[in-house]
Formats: C-alpha cells, structure tokens, sequence
C-alpha cells in the first residue's frame, strides 16, 4: 500500500514527470527504436528494418571511430589541463586574500556565458587579419597565423578555448570541497609536527580525492559531449582536426538526414558514457553516505 | 615533562576577522567553538581572555574549567600555539614561545571532536607524527602498539576511524598524543561528546594514564565533577577572566566568589539574600526567623579583616543542611529525588528554593523510596560552613 504521504508528493510529482517523459524518455524510445531502421528525412517512413545494421556500420565508419579519437583526446587534455589548473585556483581562493570575491566573480564569468556567445567572441579575436591576438603578437614578431584554419594549430585553439570556458566550473567544484574540508585535521597536523606542504599533502590531498574524482568524470562526461563550441568555431574543420563525436553525430542527422544512423551512434556514445557516470554517481553517493 | 607559564596573557579577536571568517559561500569557515555573552569588546574586538597569570609545576595536572565562553579553549588553543597570543608572555619549559609554531613547542594535543585524520587507518593516525619526524620504522611500529595496548585499541589498529565508535575514537586521539611523548599534554574537553557512562569510565582511564605517563596535563573542561577529579589544581574562569586558582579542596571548601562557589559543587550551593548583622559586638546572619552565630574562627577573621555589618549573599551547600525532628527551618518538598546512597530534595521556604542532599543512612524506613510533593520538614543549617559573599561577590571570610 501506498502511505498518504507517498501518495500526496506523487501527485505533486506528476506535472514534472509527464514533463520529463514528453521531453527526455520519449524521444529517447523513439530514438532508440528508429536506430534499428533505415530512416532517412529525404524519405517518408521507417524504412527497412536494420537490425544492428546501423550500429555494426558505425563502428566500421573510419571517420566515426576518428571522431571518438579527436573526441578522447580533446576531453583528456582538456579535463587534465582545467584539473591541475583549476585546482591551483581553487587553491588560491582558500587562502585569505583581499579582493577574493571581486576575484572569484571575474573566474566565473565565462561560465555563464553561453558557448556560442564564447565561440563567436573568440573567433572574432583570433582572426588572422582583424583579431587582437594576432596584432598583440605582432609585438613580439609572430604575424598573421589562422590559429582556427591551420590543421596544426585548430585542436590546440579550441581546447584553449574550452579551457577558457570551463575551468570555473573545476573551480567551483573544488573550491566547494576545499570549504567544506573539516579544519581539525589540520589543526591535529600543524601539532604532530607537519609543514604547511605536508599538511597539503598527507591531508588536503587525500581528504579531496573523492572531489577530485567526481569533478574529473563530471567534466569528462560533459567534454565528451562538446558540441556548440566546434559548431561555431570551426565545424569540425580543417579537415576533420576537430571533429568531435557529437559534432559528427549532428552531420549525420542534419546534413546527411541519416537519422538512423546518427541515432546509433547517439546510442554507442552513450554506452562509452555510462560506466563514467556510473561511478561518478557512486562516488557522489558514498560520500553523502559517508 | 616541562613547567609551563602564563604571564598577564591576552587574547582579542579582531572585529574584522569574524567577517574574514566567512567564506566564499556565505559559511563561516573557523566557527568559533563558544559564544560570547558577556565578553567585553573593545575598539579592537572581542576580549575573550585577560589578565590570564598562572604557574604551571612540572608534571602538574591542571584543568581550565567555566561556563561555555568563557575563554579556557581559546587559552588553551594560545598554548598550543593554534591561536595567536595578542598580549602577554608564554613560557614552556623555561623558553619563551609566543611566535613559536606548534611543531616547535612539544606538545600534544586532545580535541574535542578528535580530529583524526579520516582517511587513515588507527595505526597511521598515531604514527603520522612520528613518521614526520622520520623515525625508524620499527621505533614507530613499538610505541603505536605499546600506546595501543595501554589505551585498549590494539584490535582497531587496521580500522579507520569511522568505523569506530565515539570513545574508541577518542582513545585513539589520546593514542595519538602519548606517542609523541610530549612535553606538554593539553586536552580540549576530550570527553565532551561521550555518553555519561563511558565518559566517568574514560575519566579513570585518564587519570590512570596519568600516572603511567608522568607529565604535565592542561584539560579543558565545562564539568565541575571532571575538574575535581582530575585537577591537581582547577582555574576557574568567567567572561575571560580567572576567577580562582586552587587545588579541588580550596575552590569547593573557599570558593573566592559567588560564581566559584555556584560553579563546584552539584546540587548547586544554597543562596540566601540576608544581612551580617552585629549586636554587642557579636556578629550574627539572621535567617527565616533564626539566628545563625558564627563560630570563633569566622569572628576572629570578621574581626582581623575589619568587615562592617552589610548586605550579604549568604552561602550554603546543599551537604550542611540537614533534616531534624525539632527546631530548624520548616519547609516543604518539592521534588525529591532519588539517587540511589542519597536523595536531593529541593524544598520551598517561604517562597525560596533550598536543595538539601539527605544521605541513605539518614533516610529511615517510611522515606526509603525518598519524599513525597509537599510533605511538610525541618531544615537544619550547619552554621560551621557558612560561606559569606559582601555585595561585590566576593568571599568575606
């Protein structure tokens, strides 16, 4: 039997979850269900039955799997960069500074901007002829290099640019775990003898590790799913230096109108981010719990 | 093993630091453990200790007890070296170490919520000091085990702390401190957070330590009956101020002042509003109708001190009134309550609240389960035990 009070937060439950049915579980039935056919916008209907067609071709297509490759590579080197600095941010903001608020507003702020916004800011200041940074570099003898246009370069430019965005994001999360750090450790450790750094290290760091990891998978999760920022700066191009697996995806449904294909490879994307978010969810709960 | 000294030590808390203390999230990042009532603020901020002068012997056990606030962990968090001294000299073991980190002055310390480092085992917890001093490690691994077989623990070692419960936690805190063989001992009310039972358990336990590892306590405590247990000698302290020094004898039998003497003690002392009164040269304390005559050495002491008849708090212990069939004070019970080898009764005289602890042996056979709500007694007063307090709160005797 339901208790009165279940029953009572289920009703007030209910706008929300046929909410989130509409727009979330739906669509993702119905993707899930055309991934097994041949749809395709230029035509009417399901087309034929697929099977597993769609999903055994993905991961034949060379340029899918080269995709998942620049996808790996973009997330890792972003998330390292964006820990190990934002960490020392972090850092810093625990420490007792002046103007530390005024500060930390300045860090967040490229986080509320919208990454289209962020994408077409940077494009403009990285133009070859017309941007700031290439006349500021001018000063010290560098001219006229199209950091978004140059295959050596493109990759580097938008992990700089996604470094910008989202390193307050590391941040806050970090900044938030470093807060709610117990202070008697420390008092504990300053007495038993421990220097500042081996406070840092015997304490800080092993009392963080938890933060540490559920703020790495989260932004793992969220690099590997970088769209919006490839859309606006470089579509992937030159060539394919920066196509990224949703961005991909997107070609495949909106360009090439496969949307069957690009809904399994929708589908395997998410099989890649499941184990990561898993743990992530645990870890998150075991520390509520702990 | 070492003296300690505290000379005319200060504390004050900036103003502005309780606004630092607030962190990026609106949370108060170094909450402060005690609130402060009647603490007096200067221009500079919050005085919570003044005028704080005490002589620590060598292997002494001395306990800094008080109401919440009242500036004994802020004293003993200054000797540690956690918090800064603003005026005044400390002293451990003859050197000066006001500016001296708490890695530099040997001690160890005993908190109240433990603060073990959570992410360690019970053994790397009370090696991690030793570790930092490098020592070898089969030195570390003699002293953890012999710590962990005095306090009890050696079966925990492999644990960590959160899976120990609050007074196996707090051993290993003492673990981690008798390790370290220090020169200085200080304790912040370690046994706070302790159920009733396993605190008077691990109160024993703390002084059989005591005597097995023969150094120099500070204990931090707001239980009067942890104070006079384990004190060699107790500092009383109020609002930042001390307000008695003396061994458990003194401050229970001579409190200097009203507060020491409502502070020891459990029941409280009886107070009654009332006169020192002379006649013919005789001093006497009119009370409910009946006289109470000094005896020869508290006339000798009203006599050499110069003491006029005045206004007086008159002071008694709920332990020097006693029950009698004729004569005395009548008054009626209120509650009784029964503590097994005596009973409190907390009777009413006209309108006042006296406690009377009335011992088993006294009770008789009709009151062996205690008295019931207004049963009608006499109250007898000890007039040998009077504790006299003038109009400035101070002892007169």
């Amino acid at each position: 039997m339901i208790s009165d009070r279940r029953k009572n937060a289920l009703i007030f439950l209910i706008p929300s979850l046929i909410l989130l049915g509409v727009t979330i579980v739906l669509p993702l039935a119905y993707s899930f269900f055309i991934s097994f056919f041949s749809v395709d916008l230029k035509y009417k209907g399901l087309g034929a039955f697929m099977g597993f067609g769609n999903y055994a071709s993905a991961l034949k297509d060379q340029y899918f799997m080269g995709s998942i490759k620049t996808t790996v590579i973009f997330s890792v080197i972003v998330v390292v960069i964006e820990f190990v600095l934002g960490f020392a941010i972090a850092l810093l903001f625990n420490c007792k500074i002046k103007g530390k608020n005024i500060f930390f507003s300045i860090v967040i702020i490229p986080m509320m901007i919208t990454p289209v916004a962020v994408g077409l800011t940077w494009r403009l200041l990285l133009h070859s002829t017309l941007g700031v940074v290439n006349w500021l570099l001018s000063f010290i003898g560098i001219t006229g290099h199209a950091w978004l246009a140059d295959n050596a370069t493109a990759l580097g430019t938008v992990i700089f640019i996604d470094v910008w965005q989202q390193i307050s994001y590391m941040v806050l999360i970090l900044l938030a775990g470093l807060v709610s750090l117990p202070k008697e450790p420390y008092e504990a450790a300053s007495i038993d003898g421990a220097s500042r750094w081996q406070s840092f290290k015997y304490v800080t760091l092993p009392l963080m590790a938890p933060t540490f990891l559920v703020a790495i998978l989260l932004r793992l999760i969220t690099a590997f799913k970088t769209y919006d920022l490839i859309y606006v700066l470089t579509k992937g191009g030159p060539g394919t230096a920066t196509e990224v697996v949703s961005y991909y995806i997107y070609k495949q449904a909106f360009t090439h109108l496969k949307t069957s294909r690009a809904a399994a490879m929708s589908f395997i994307l998410l099989l890649i981010l499941i184990p990561v978010s898993y743990i992530a969810t645990r870890i998150l709960r075991n520390r509520n719990e702990g | 093993m070492a003296t300690v000294q505290l000379k005319n030590i200060k504390k004050i808390y900036p103003h502005s630091e309780s606004k630092q203390k607030k962190g990026l999230f609106g949370k108060k990042k170094d909450e402060e453990p005690e609130k402060k009532h009647n603490l007096q603020i200067t221009a500079e901020g919050t005085v919570a200790v003044q005028q704080f002068s005490l002589d620590i012997a060598d292997k002494e056990f001395i306990v800094l007890v008080g109401p919440s606030g009242c500036g004994k962990s802020t004293t003993l968090r200054m000797i540690a070296g956690l918090d800064t001294i603003t005026e005044g000299e400390l002293y451990i073991d003859g050197r000066l170490v006001n500016d001296v980190p708490p890695k530099g002055r040997d001690i160890a310390m005993v908190f109240q919520n433990y603060a073990l480092y959570p992410h360690m085992s019970v053994y790397d917890n009370m090696a991690f000091a030793l570790k930092l001093r490098k020592m070898p490690k089969a030195e570390i691994d003699r002293k953890v085990r012999e710590a962990a077989e005095i306090l009890d623990i050696t079966e925990y070692l492999d644990r960590k702390p959160k899976a120990l419960s609050g007074g196996q936690r707090q051993r290993v805190a003492i673990g981690r401190a008798i390790v370290r063989e220090p020169q200085v001992f200080l304790m912040d009310e370690p046994l706070s957070n302790l159920d009733a039972k396993l605190r008077n358990q691990m109160r024993s336990e703390i002084l059989k330590l005591r005597q097995r590892i023969d150094t120099t306590f500070i204990y931090v405590t707001h239980d009067q009956t942890e104070a006079m247990t384990l004190g060699d000698r107790i500092v009383i302290m109020r609002d930042g101020f001390i307000q008695q020094i003396g061994t458990p004898h003194e401050v229970y039998n001579h409190p200097h002042n009203l507060f020491v003497a409502g502070f020891i003690g459990t029941p409280q002392m009886n107070f009654f509003q009332t006169r020192l009164e002379c006649e013919n040269g005789e001093f006497y304390v009119p009370l409910y109708g009946t006289r109470f005559e000094l005896n020869e050495k508290q006339k000798q002491m009203i006599k050499e001190r110069g003491i006029e008849p005045q206004e007086i708090t008159l002071g008694i212990r709920p332990e020097h009134v006693s029950l009698c069939k004729e004569g005395g004070v009548e008054a009626e019970v209120d509650v009784s309550e029964m503590m097994g080898s005596s009973v409190h009764l907390h009777c009413s005289v006209q309108g006042e609240e006296v406690v009377v602890i009335v011992s088993g042996l006294e009770l008789g056979e009709e009151h062996a389960s205690g008295f019931s709500h207004g049963e009608k007694v006499r109250l007898h007063f000890d007039s040998n035990v009077l504790h006299l307090f003038g109009a400035d709160e101070v002892n007169l005797l």
